[in-house]
């Protein structure tokens, strides 16, 4: 409740908005506090998977700050350090502890004296404490937690940056992601006030919430400082869990962020892209600010691509042009580049006609601003050419052509050749199954008989290693490689009811050339045709018109009825309706019925109800909330884009996307084979 | 009792500053002899702990009792016996008080007790250095403690959860220090805790980072004793001067010679301080006040006495009577100062004047009229300051008076006031005997009185309390439940077994009734239940444990009580998975494996996610019982899947071999998997292929654990075809994978005439469109022509343009009268030779 006062005094009363630095302060501090509680100066050894989600809440200058001498990354080996104190920050699994217990171990063979403490993010685990009594050195060490949760990726989209939460949850049954993610939203409730309303799909997503619900306290009493009241900026939070859709991640992403993602990979908001795109005039607001390690960690596994390569931060902050760009079709971002270089010129022509010192002096004035824009423009021309050719290759567009074939269910088994062509081909393993289980989901399982071949055909081509993961692919909970029909011993309800969705929610737009407006009009944009399930679920709960039919079609019947309803308000804003208030899932129960998992509808009462239903009645009705949305196994960038577009066809709902991590097909099925993140290219060290 | 309050002031520095000594108590008879003893206090008005100094001989016989040995006794301000037990540990080294009125008592093989009022107490150690090189010393502060072992070294214990010891800097010494003193971590800078020990003529101070030498002549020392603030510090030397520095030792407060003074008799006792700016020295009889200029103030006592330095002042605990000695507040010297004439002075006057009906009141108030309200809040916060009701009602009188002459005025401090001195008033009775001076009460908050109160058994009052004071009631409710437990022993023997259900029934209705009619609805349930259990309640624990909601508080007492299944399954509902890791853990040191499995197998879906927990944790940590776990529950699939997880961890050939053997294995023993049963048999023929061909190759080329298609590639980079068809035919590879890796291969060797051959080798299963896209990829457009013209042939044109030849490209148009195509063509071309020669083409076209 603390940012309350600033955002009155900040914004409009119209508009509301979510101060994500206020989530980037408390993470801080929390880091500070955890630092200070350490006298003097000390070594922090870092596991490597926090590094990306700690760069963007701090900078290896406050660490210093903060009496950080040496940096190194937690990996097997002996670790040599001067500092009387060791900081050890990781995640509390099982090799991390391992490791650490190794490394202090050979610290008392050689009797040299540390300190040690473990910080654990984000909180204490009775399994590392096990563990260190197990090797012997618990008595050795001091542990605390560093409660590390939300972290603001964009001003509209929050992540807790679990990489392996998909895995965890529907792979291994791990649910710890679950449990982390109602203190982190209970976390966000006690900031921000409770959701007055819970709607959601997907028993993890049950799961989830009834966890969320069960830990505010409930209790009638009027002295007690700790009840919570509900929120005035939110409406309602939207729980969906990953499985409830698992199409949308399986397609290549085709907006400019989603592709860049798909194509070279996106990592805590950080690409890595060649030095000689970023190296002109680099100036330093674009360089990253990633902490990492000064020195170069003990034993040199990282690659040395690191010289021709640089990482930078895809944000809007340091970058005007991303926000312009990030949500477009791939197709459309060379117009909008183009449009770009034409204002920067006319800007900078200004210059010659400026005749006046005054003019010249409002000239510079600008440039550095234009500066910084046209550096951004040659990134971003850079990087689009960079994406150029990669998705010109033959396995790229074949994988589209497949997948757009699926959706459409035309010629299934001319689709399942194609993919075993691909395989023949020696195309990527990725794409192959993600296309694989696509097929599976959207024609209700494969024919056993094909299914095996094909199977035999992966396992011959990519190694018979991969046979688990086949396994974890075809088996409950996860279940998104089956034989049709199934096994008896399989349960029903794990058929997915593709083709009906695909007509009540007008997932797919055709693709002749009168539903090409309509395509730029509908999500259905971000893959070129096709509308995400996940968003179209979102949409039947906020914006239920977008569902039936274009909201652009019923833009005349809309302004009409606006303008008699609500006079000067309406018009000004080009038609755009007041969005509907939450009603959770009316008008699809039948439609939501059928996906599997469960589908609940949740009323949170805070304290004081009764005053906050005055001051409701108070309020215009145009009054802005925000809708959060929660996606429980991660999102894509599409999704994101998505739901920004919905966001912006109505006016008074806008969407905050919290998610436990930004994910995509490839990424969601090297986490089950369990790939290390090490072979992939797309993680070189920090 | 209306004494004026100026009764008990004594000037210092020729009247300008005043002293008080403020009589709390009088205690004649009831406490031993302090000089017999050592004597550690509580401050805020604590109580004091005493025990034997056995250095010391005592008259016998006397009507004063006299405490045992090995006996410590605590007696409150008044002089009320609060409580006495005996110590059977080793030999005491020191005891103290924490903050929150616990008394901690050390001993030589560095083992503590924190004792609370009801003698219940919790034990901690500082470890095995302290145990074998003994403590010798130690000094105990409110929130920790610092001891010097035998090795002379210090450790420093943070708060009283029985932390880790952690050892400070080495100050090097080779003999214990004359005197030494602990600066607390809160009052420092670096927040951290800094010792201060006498050695020769200089003090060193030792944090946890460093010892500084702080160069010293004047010592050796025989007090040490720095100000309640941590600032400033009063040493006196053993010449008899005290004297006073800032605690960084750069600025000389004051200085002082003992040796002046002729009513002392023998050596000091005592040297603490009163407040932050005067300091207290105490000889056996006499108790001297020693101010920041020098001048002094004597206070007598008949016998030994004993000093608590409080943050307002100093508590002295004589023979007779309890005092405090403190600084006159300023508002009280305002108002009752002889001859003030301060608005606040003027008020009070024209208050009397008023009760008394004189005129003189409304002039009075008419000459002050400006600073009328600042007048007010002065006699408010004055009221606060004085010990008797009497002058308090007083006070509060004329503040009230003086507010009626306001406008606009904010009652609010005037009405806590009236608060507070209630709860005040109440706790500074005999009988409670807790002398809260009112700044003390505001430092220490009432949260902090409660509790003291609470610890004292004195629910109804802190109930009261904290009622008036709308403060929420789970602490005392918390505190009351629990020694309710403790009181009301079952009568398990006398009435028989019903009789103790009822008992049981009886005392968990009572509690629950009480926590719903006073709204605890915070306290833990589970706290009260550990307590239950404690005391071997087991019936009431469960009973209690059922009305806790938090699974986190419930499961650890579950578990202690043996209520295996139950603490499982509530652990897996709380979705905590760290709780469930705890369960688990637990319950694998406790249990059998088997019924460690069967516990779990039988909990169903249930416990499924707990299953699943435990296979996360194992496959790290215990892969053995891991192998135990799916075997007993015939997980066939999960026991293969073990396998090939090994089996990808293990580098050794033989090793490998034998672990993908045992996953065929468990595939085959479930008629389900003769998919997985199969691909495993390949993969055992794959390894035991690979192994022959490095055994070829004479360990050259690596094989092993390569998959068909590079294991084919490989064979075909090394010329090792027969071997590749064999494997081909082996492995029933398809042919159009075999001609991609075929193609492939042949490229990379750059063989480009037996690519050719291979090509005509049969008809191309693939076509031959991705010998042109192949070869182009790889930078061989020259060769790739070749193949062009065996493609479909509406595809050659854009193939040959592919290759760099647009001519041809242009040709095959013209064949094909492809108009539109060369259009296209035209329009891609690279330079505008190929251009012309394109429109050439065109031309003839026509």
């Amino acid at each position: 409740m603390s940012a309350e006062p600033d955002h009155q005094s900040t914004s409009s009363v119209n508009e509301v908005n979510i101060d994500g630095n206020l989530l980037k302060e408390i993470a801080r501090k929390g880091l500070v506090d955890a630092l200070n509680a350490v006298n003097g100066g000390k070594t922090l050894v870092l596991d490597a998977t926090l590094a990306g989600p700690l760069g963007l809440v701090t900078e290896v200058s406050l660490l210093k700050h903060h009496g950080v001498d040496k940096m190194f990354w937690l990996e097997a080996g002996a670790l040599s350090s001067i500092a009387a104190n060791i900081v050890y920050l990781c995640r509390p699994h099982i090799k991390y502890v391992k490791i650490i217990a190794d490394q202090i171990k050979g610290h008392i063979r050689e009797s040299r004296k540390h300190t040690y403490t473990l910080l654990l993010v984000p909180r204490v685990s009775t399994l590392v404490t096990q563990i260190l009594e197990e090797e012997g050195v618990l008595g050795d060490i001091t542990i605390s937690a560093f409660n590390l949760q939300f972290i603001p990726l964009a001003e509209d989209v929050i992540s807790l940056e679990y990489e392996s939460a998909f895995k965890d949850i529907w792979v291994d049954g791990d649910e710890t992601v679950i449990y982390d993610s109602a203190q982190a939203l209970t976390t966000f409730q006690k900031l921000y006030g409770l959701f007055p309303r819970i709607v959601g799909k997907g028993d993890h997503a049950l799961r989830l919430t009834t966890l969320l619900t069960r830990e505010t306290p409930k209790t009638t009493n009027p002295s007690s400082d700790t009840l919570l009241s509900n929120s005035d900026k939110f409406d309602s939070l939207i729980v969906l869990d990953r499985r409830v859709d698992m199409i949308t991640p399986l397609l290549t992403q085709l907006t400019y962020e989603g592709l860049i993602d798909e194509l070279i990979g996106i990592k805590n908001s950080h690409v890595e892209l060649p030095m000689s795109l970023l190296s002109p005039p680099a100036p330093a607001a674009v360089a990253t600010s990633a902490p990492g390690p000064s020195t170069s960690p003990p034993t040199s596994t990282v690659p040395l691509k690191k010289d021709s390569t640089k990482k930078y931060h895809l944000t809007t902050a340091t970058d005007p042009l991303f926000s312009e760009l990030r949500d477009l079709n791939f197709s459309s971002v060379g117009k909008q580049l183009n449009r770009v270089a034409h204002r920067l010129d006319e800007n900078y022509k200004t210059n010659l006609q400026s005749k006046t010192v005054a003019q010249l002096r409002d000239f510079v004035g600008k440039l550095g601003g234009l500066q910084t824009e046209h550096q951004s423009l040659r990134t971003h021309t850079g990087l689009s050419e960079l994406l150029v050719p990669l998705t010109r290759t033959e396995h790229f567009n074949k994988s589209l052509e497949i997948q757009q074939n699926l959706l459409a269910s035309y010629e299934v088994t001319g689709q399942i050749a194609a993919i075993e062509e691909l395989i023949a081909q020696g195309a990527d393993m990725e794409i192959v199954l993600r296309l694989l289980c696509l097929a599976s989901i959207t024609a209700g399982g494969i024919k056993g008989k094909t299914l095996e071949n094909l199977k035999r055909e992966i396992l011959q081509t990519y190694g018979y290693n991969l046979l688990p993961l086949l396994l974890s692919l075809g088996s409950p909970p996860l279940a998104i490689l089956l034989a049709n029909p199934l096994p008896a011993s399989t349960t029903p309800s794990l058929k997915y009811p593709f083709t009906t969705l695909r007509k009540s929610l007008r997932l797919l737009i055709d693709d002749n050339p009168e539903a090409l407006d309509e395509v730029e009009n509908d999500i259905s944009f971000v893959y070129s045709g096709y509308a995400p399930i996940s968003i179209r679920l979102v949409q039947c709960i906020a914006q239920k018109g977008g569902v039936l039919s274009n909201p652009a079609e019923r833009e005349k019947v809309g302004t009409e009825s606006t303008a008699a309803n609500q006079k000067g308000a309406g018009s000004s804003l080009g038609g755009r309706v007041q969005a509907h208030p939450i009603v959770g899932w009316k008008g699809f129960d039948d439609v939501i019925a059928t996906i599997p998992g469960e589908t609940f509808d949740i009323i949170q009462q805070g304290a004081g109800e009764g005053q906050v239903l005055i001051t409701s009645m108070l309020q215009p009705k145009e009054k802005s909330t925000i809708t959060v949305v929660f996606f429980l196994g991660g999102c894509t960038y599409t999704e994101i884009a998505a739901l920004r577009w919905v966001g912006r066809q109505n006016k008074g709902r806008k969407f905050l996307v919290l998610t436990t991590g930004i994910v995509n097909g490839t990424s969601i099925i090297d986490s089950i084979a369990g790939l290390g993140k090490s072979t992939s290219s797309k993680t070189v060290g920090i | 009792m209306d004494d004026h309050p100026t009764a008990s002031w004594q000037a210092m520095q020729d009247g300008n500053v005043f002293y008080r000594r403020q009589q709390l108590y009088t205690v004649s008879g009831k406490l031993p002899n302090l000089g017999d003893y050592i004597v550690a206090g509580c401050r805020y008005g604590g109580p004091i702990a005493l025990m034997r100094d056995h250095s010391k001989f005592i008259a016998l016989g006397r009507s004063i009792p006299a405490v045992a040995k090995g006996q410590i006794q605590i007696y409150s301000s008044a002089g009320e016996g609060l409580l006495l037990f005996s110590w059977d540990q080793g030999k005491i080294i020191r005891f103290g008080w924490t903050l929150d009125e616990r008394l901690v008592i050390l001993n030589e093989e560095g083992v503590y007790r924190i004792y609370d009022l009801q003698r219940d107490y919790q034990q901690h150690s500082l470890g095995n250095e302290a145990a074998e090189m003994g403590v010798i010393d130690a000094r105990i502060h409110d929130n920790g403690l610092v001891a010097l072992t035998g090795s002379l070294s210090l450790l420093e214990v943070k708060g009283w959860e029985g932390g880790r010891p952690l050892t400070l800097a080495n100050p090097g010494l080779s003999e214990p220090p004359l005197v030494w003193a602990v600066i607390p971590p809160d009052l420092n800078i670096s927040r951290h805790v800094e010792v201060l020990l006498s050695v020769e003529s200089t003090i060193y101070t030792v944090d946890n980072l460093e010892t500084i030498d702080q160069r010293l002549s004047r010592g050796p020392f025989t007090h040490v004793s720095p100000s309640p603030n941590g600032k400033s510090l009063a040493l006196l030397t053993f010449s008899g001067t005290l004297w006073v520095v800032s605690t960084d030792f750069q600025r000389n407060l004051a200085e002082f010679e003992t040796s002046t003074v002729v009513e002392a008799e023998g050596p000091v006792r005592q040297v603490e301080w009163c407040g932050n700016d005067a300091i207290l020295v105490t000889w056996d009889s006499l108790v001297l006040l020693v101010g920041p200029f020098g001048d002094t103030l004597q206070f007598a006592h008949s016998g030994p006495t004993f000093a608590v330095t409080e943050q307002d002042g100093v508590r002295v605990i004589g023979p007779d009577v309890c005092d405090l000695i403190q600084k006159v507040p300023s508002s009280s010297m305002s108002i009752f100062r002889p001859g003030s004439t301060s608005p606040s002075a003027i008020l009070y006057d024209a208050w009397d004047s008023f009760t008394q009906r004189l005129p003189k009141a409304d002039e009075s108030i008419r000459s002050i009229r400006p600073e009328l309200a600042a007048a007010v809040d002065e006699c408010v916060d004055a009221a606060g300051q004085e010990w008797e009701p009497y002058w308090q009602r007083r006070l509060l009188n004329a503040a009230k008076f003086g507010r009626g002459f306001l406008d606009i005025y904010n009652p609010t401090d005037f009405i806590n006031m009236g608060q507070t001195l209630k709860v005040l008033n109440a706790v500074r009775q005999y009988d409670i005997s807790i002398p809260l001076t009112y700044s003390q009460y505001m430092y220490a908050s009432p949260t902090h009185l409660i509790s003291r109160l609470t610890s004292r058994n004195m629910h109804l009052l802190a109930l009261r309390i904290s009622t008036f004071l709308s403060l929420k009631p789970d602490v005392i409710l918390h505190h009351w439940a629990s020694a309710k437990i403790l009181r009301s022993k079952p009568t398990a023997t006398g009435s028989g077994v019903d009789g103790d259900l009822s008992g049981d029934d009886e005392v968990c209705k009572m509690i629950v009734d009480k926590f719903k009619q006073l709204g605890g609805a915070e306290v833990s349930y589970a706290d009260i239940a550990k307590r239950a259990w404690a005391a071997g309640r087991t019936r009431l624990a469960t009973k209690l444990l059922d009305h806790e909601s938090r699974a986190s508080n419930q499961v650890p007492l579950l578990l202690t009580m043996k209520e295996d299944q139950l603490a499982l399954e509530k652990a897996t509902d709380s979705g905590d998975t760290d709780l469930v890791y705890h369960v688990l853990l637990d319950l694998h040191k406790r249990l059998s494996l088997g019924d460690f499995f069967r516990l779990i197998e039988s909990g169903g879906p249930k416990l499924q996610s707990a299953s699943k927990l435990l296979e996360v944790y194992a496959r790290e940590q215990n892969r053995e019982m891991l192998r135990d776990f799916y075997y007993s529950d015939d997980r066939r699939v999960k026991s293969a899947v073990l396998s090939l997880d090994e089996a990808s961890r293990i580098l050794d050939p033989e090793s490998k071999l034998t672990a993908v053997k045992a996953a065929h294995k468990f595939f085959s023993e479930d008629k389900d998997r003769s998919f997985e049963t199969k691909m495993m048999d390949e993969s055992v023929r794959l390894l035991t292929f690979q192994q022959q061909l490095e055994k070829d190759a004479d360990g050259k080329v690596p094989f092993f654990g390569l998959s068909v298609n590079e294991t084919l590639r490989t064979c075909l980079l090394n010329g090792l075809s027969k071997r590749a068809d064999k494997l081909k035919s082996d492995f029933k590879v398809p042919d159009k994978r075999f001609w991609h890796i075929k193609l492939h291969a042949l490229t990379t060797l750059g063989d480009f005439e037996a690519l050719e051959a291979f090509s005509k080798s049969k008809r191309s299963p693939i076509g031959y469109e991705p010998f042109v896209h192949h070869l182009v990829e790889k930078g061989h457009g020259r060769e790739a022509v070749a193949y062009v013209s065996r493609c479909d042939s509406p595809k050659r044109a854009d193939l040959y343009a592919k290759c760099g030849e647009w001519r041809l490209a242009g040709k095959e148009c013209k064949e094909r009268g492809d108009k539109t195509k060369l259009e296209e063509l035209r329009k891609r071309c690279p330079n505008s030779l190929i251009a012309r020669e394109l429109d050439q083409i065109a031309s003839t076209l026509k």
